[in-house]
């Protein structure tokens, strides 16, 4: 029965996407005075994008980039409310609503009309322009285990009894938490059964952590040894407030997590938006992510310093590592998972 | 005013507005509560089906959400009422030119940034913590008060607290003082003063503060996503993750909705009771006292053998609650470290307040959302106060349930009024942008400042007016000089808080902004989805000073006392 479904949402969302297809000769050039509106997270990601993006595009075509900050899944909802007649021309949004939102018609697939798109990794040519890696791992602090962690089955421990702060579901941490530990536990995303027997067994929790600031607050407050975070902001607070705490590299690899440039389904700019993706896709950009963020590239033609690439996902090998999953199941999953989440794990 | 034409003109602004601007979110709420299919693009059905009841009702999960949030309301409603009335009698005896600094801090909380705030409650109740270490030096146990219900409802009562000491403010400040020194002249002691004369003639606005305070609090997430650990499960947090995190609408709007009836509930119940309470107000015969003498008058020593230790000890609590963000934020707003919510201090710096200068967007959206306060107060009292008026002084069968209708946006959590609006988008956005987020906004703002101005003019002073009508004066002359005058401080409290809410005002406008028109909270919002950086803390350092001077201009034109009382 789903399938039929599926098959109607990508009928829909076909179609809606006609328009812009016979549409292409018209939005196919950029006019100076012309307007793209973004929608994306604030932050340093705001200050990258304004000046490796949209100051160099503005100062060229004479075009003017709105950005409309915000959280995604305010973001997601709008887009989706909006879809065909959309307010955004590009949105970022996450690895499992990127491909989801392609099959709705809300986004579109992507195409090597964007130049860079050639230089991709192919798990970030999915549901949209993955614009950087930003995988979730085993972080804990290294006072409070007996041995360093190197797996993720290292949560069930006996040293950790009654120290890990689980990750809350859904979100990125809490997807990537769940995942991981059916994995470990001989389960998948469509057996994830073990996943949820065994994160019951991890009870009492130190914590739930539903932020990365929540979890560094418990981390400063020594609350917990250890939980699932993205292992880009772990180092920068490990290197800025607390040096005690291990970013780990598990043997069974790290979850993928990806952002994802979306170009809506229905926009009028559609080569703006083609060459802001582009331009976000650069060296310089991806560059500039690598070194203040820690965001890791998604494109091969990146050299960076031995030293910080080191702390990244560099390189074909590297990438392939990243523990990927059937997001088709996972975004249909998600409500009975939540629902599950709270019922047998939290709350 | 009696007269029912009179009482239709004064109303109908308010109620248009709420046609307008609320009707519409509010039926797109009640309309998808009864579709069947939860696919986020099924086409509309006009049939109803209850399906989405049927869940709420058979899962004890979603029941037991329920029963706790509304358990949790009651709880910070009455924590608050106590905690209120010992800092509202200081703040009505504190001396006029330092009445603006009484009010800043009680402002504090509403002037903090959630997020920052919340750290506040896990450094208080962390295992090192003060609380912690107080507890164990009585020779208890060390407890486990973080990330639970305590820690909760401790960050409702700190953030909500200024609500219920601004009701009780006016009216208290309103009262005749000569009865307090009457009733001290006839032999009673400051706490039965307190019981007989103080505590009922305030009951209108401890009224009021109890119908915003559980409103609030009721339908608030965020405090409890922050400091409940995820133990905490309240019903708009089900309403966030069931439309938003799984785009199951109409799951999230039938508890949208069953939230708004225990809501609504709720209100009338408060009404109910304090109406009883308050039997002269009614022209009725005052009922038979509930306990036997004998017993009063042992509770009534009672009460004046622990009041000496008691009052103080309440005052402390509620005023260190506070003033500790206040504390927090000025120290991070120089601290030296890039995140915001840090405990420990690394080294003193002003470069959080140089980006602010730097960086003109923080100033351009301080500059929207100052605009779009001030219009928002404005519109709000235009059409809050005459409401007031229709609600104290009409006559007519149905003013209980109009009260109530009349708050309804307080009921509907502010979340569900987001989604409200995004089924509304496609019109929303052929409305300029301004004036769409200010209709929204007035919304939001104009119950507040309906249940405060409700409670200001419960307590206006009837002779004075029929005196004046007497010497002669117009109806005009009695409204500008008689009225205004003594409703002067009530206004000012409502415009404060209206500016306040609509200055900070997130959860919906995250919703509606657009290109064009972004505002402060929805920028610091949308960077703490990234990482909350410590500007946030040098913007609330600079956003307090500011309330501090703006209360200081406001109190040279307006009196926030009624000085010729004395």
């Amino acid at each position: 029965m789903s399938t039929t479904r599926f098959t109607r949402r990508a009928m829909i969302g076909a179609a809606l996407a006609t328009p812009a297809i016979w549409g292409t000769d018209a939005v196919a050039q950029i006019r100076r005075g012309d307007e793209l509106t973004v929608g994306v997270w604030g932050g340093a990601q705001e200050r990258i994008l304004r000046e490796f993006v949209s100051g160099p595009m503005e100062a060229q075509y004479g075009v003017r980039i709105n950005y409309v900050l915000g959280g995604t899944v305010e973001r997601r909802a709008r887009a989706y409310a909006e879809r065909g007649r959309p307010s955004f021309d590009v949105i970022y949004l996450n690895i499992f609503e990127s491909r989801q939102a392609v099959r709705d018609g809300v986004t579109q697939a992507p195409t090597a009309e964007v130049p860079n798109f050639a230089n991709l990794y192919p798990s970030a040519r999915l549901g949209g322009y993955g614009v950087a890696y930003n995988p979730v791992t085993v972080v804990y602090d290294r006072r409070k285990v007996a041995a360093p962690m190197t797996s993720w089955r290292d949560f069930w421990r006996e040293d950790l009894r009654g120290q890990v702060i689980w990750p809350s579901y859904p979100g990125a941490q809490g997807t990537a938490g769940l995942l991981m530990a059916a994995k470990v536990w001989g389960g998948s995303e469509n057996n994830i059964d073990p996943a949820f027997t065994n994160i019951a067994r991890l009870r009492p929790f130190a914590g739930i952590q539903a932020s990365q600031d929540q979890l560094f607050t418990m981390f400063d407050q020594q609350i917990g040894a250890a939980s699932v975070e993205f292992g880009s902001f772990t180092r920068m607070y490990a290197e800025s407030r607390n040096p005690n705490i291990v970013i780990a590299n598990p043997t069974e690899g790290q979850a993928i997590a990806l952002n994802v440039a979306c170009i809506t389904v229905g926009t009028t700019k559609q080569a703006l938006a083609n060459e802001w993706v582009n331009r976000h896709l650069s060296p310089e950009c991806q560059r500039a992510y690598a070194e203040r963020i820690y965001y890791s590239p998604t494109i091969r033609n990146l050299e960076l310093p031995a030293e910080l690439a080191a702390k990244l996902i560099m390189g074909e090998q590297a990438v392939a590592s990243l523990v990927d999953f059937d997001w088709d199941v996972v975004i249909r999953s998600q409500p009975r998972w939540a629902s599950r989440f709270t019922r047998e794990i939290a709350g | 005013m009696t007269r029912p034409g009179w009482a239709a003109a004064l109303a109908a602004p308010y109620a248009a507005w709420m046609l307008i601007a609320f009707a519409a979110p509010l039926g797109a709420v009640l309309l998808m509560s009864v579709q069947e299919n939860p696919e986020p693009f099924a086409p509309l059905s006009w049939t109803p089906d209850w399906i989405n009841y049927q869940e709420i009702a058979g899962d004890s999960f979603l029941r037991r959400v329920i029963g706790n949030t509304i358990l949790l309301g009651a709880g910070v409603t009455i924590a608050s009422a106590i905690l209120a009335y010992p800092i509202a009698l200081w703040l009505t005896r504190l001396p006029a030119r330092w009445r603006p600094w009484g009010f800043a801090l009680i402002l504090v909380p509403l002037l903090t940034n959630v997020v920052v705030r919340s750290l506040g409650i896990i450094l208080l109740l962390s295992p090192t913590g003060v609380v912690s270490g107080a507890i164990q030096a009585l020779g208890f146990e060390r407890p486990n008060l973080l990330f639970g219900w305590f820690a909760v409802g401790l960050a409702l009562v700190q953030v909500f607290l200024p609500y219920m000491v601004l009701s009780l403010y006016d009216v208290l400040e309103a009262q005749e003082k000569r009865l307090t020194e009457a009733a001290q002249g006839l032999g009673a002691g400051p706490a039965t003063t307190f019981l007989k004369v103080v505590l009922p003639l305030s009951l209108p606005g401890l009224r009021a503060g109890l119908v915003v305070v559980f409103l609030l609090s009721s339908t608030a997430y965020v405090s409890a996503t922050l400091v409940g650990g995820r133990q905490v499960w309240v019903s708009a947090m089900v309403v966030f993750r069931e439309g938003l995190d799984n785009l199951n609408f109409p799951l999230a709007s039938a508890m949208a909705t069953v939230m708004l009836g225990v809501a609504i509930l709720v209100t009338l119940l408060i009404g109910r009771g304090i109406s009883l309470a308050m039997p002269w107000a009614h022209g009725r015969k005052r009922r038979a006292p509930l306990l036997p003498v004998g017993l009063a008058r042992v509770l009534h020593a009672a009460a004046e053998a622990v009041r000496p230790v008691l009052s103080p000890l309440l005052f402390a609590i509620g005023a260190a609650l506070l003033v500790f963000p206040l504390l927090l934020v000025v120290v991070a707003s120089v601290n030296d470290t890039p995140q915001a919510t840090v405990a420990a201090f690394h080294g003193f710096t002003w470069r959080w307040y140089g980006l602010i200068f730097d960086n003109p967007r923080y100033l351009g959206d301080t500059w929207v959302s100052l605009q779009l306060a001030f219009a928002t107060v404005l519109a709000g009292l235009l059409i809050a106060l005459p409401a007031a008026f229709v609600l104290v002084r009409g006559a007519f069968p149905a003013k209980e349930a109009l009260g109530a209708a009349f708050l309804l946006p307080l009921a509907l959590p502010g979340i569900a009024v987001g989604l409200g609006m995004l089924r509304l988008l496609q019109w929303f956005t052929a409305v300029p942008a301004f004036l769409g987020i200010l209709a929204v906004h007035v919304v939001l703002v104009a119950p507040f400042m309906l249940v405060f101005l409700r409670a200001s003019v419960a307590g206006l002073d009837r002779t004075l007016e029929e005196a004046a009508q007497g010497l002669g004066a117009t109806r005009r002359q009695v409204l500008g000089r008689v009225i205004l005058p003594q409703l002067a401080p009530g206004i000012a409290v409502a415009c404060i808080l209206g500016f306040l809410i609509s200055f900070g005002e997130v959860t919906v406008t995250a919703f509606l902004t657009t290109a064009r028109l972004q505002t402060l909270p929805v920028r610091i919002y949308a960077e703490a989805t990234f990482s909350l950086e410590n500007t946030v803390n040098a913007i609330s350092t600079l956003t307090i000073l500011l309330t501090i001077a703006l209360l200081l201009v406001l109190n040279r034109f307006v009196r926030l006392d009624r000085a010729w009382k004395r």
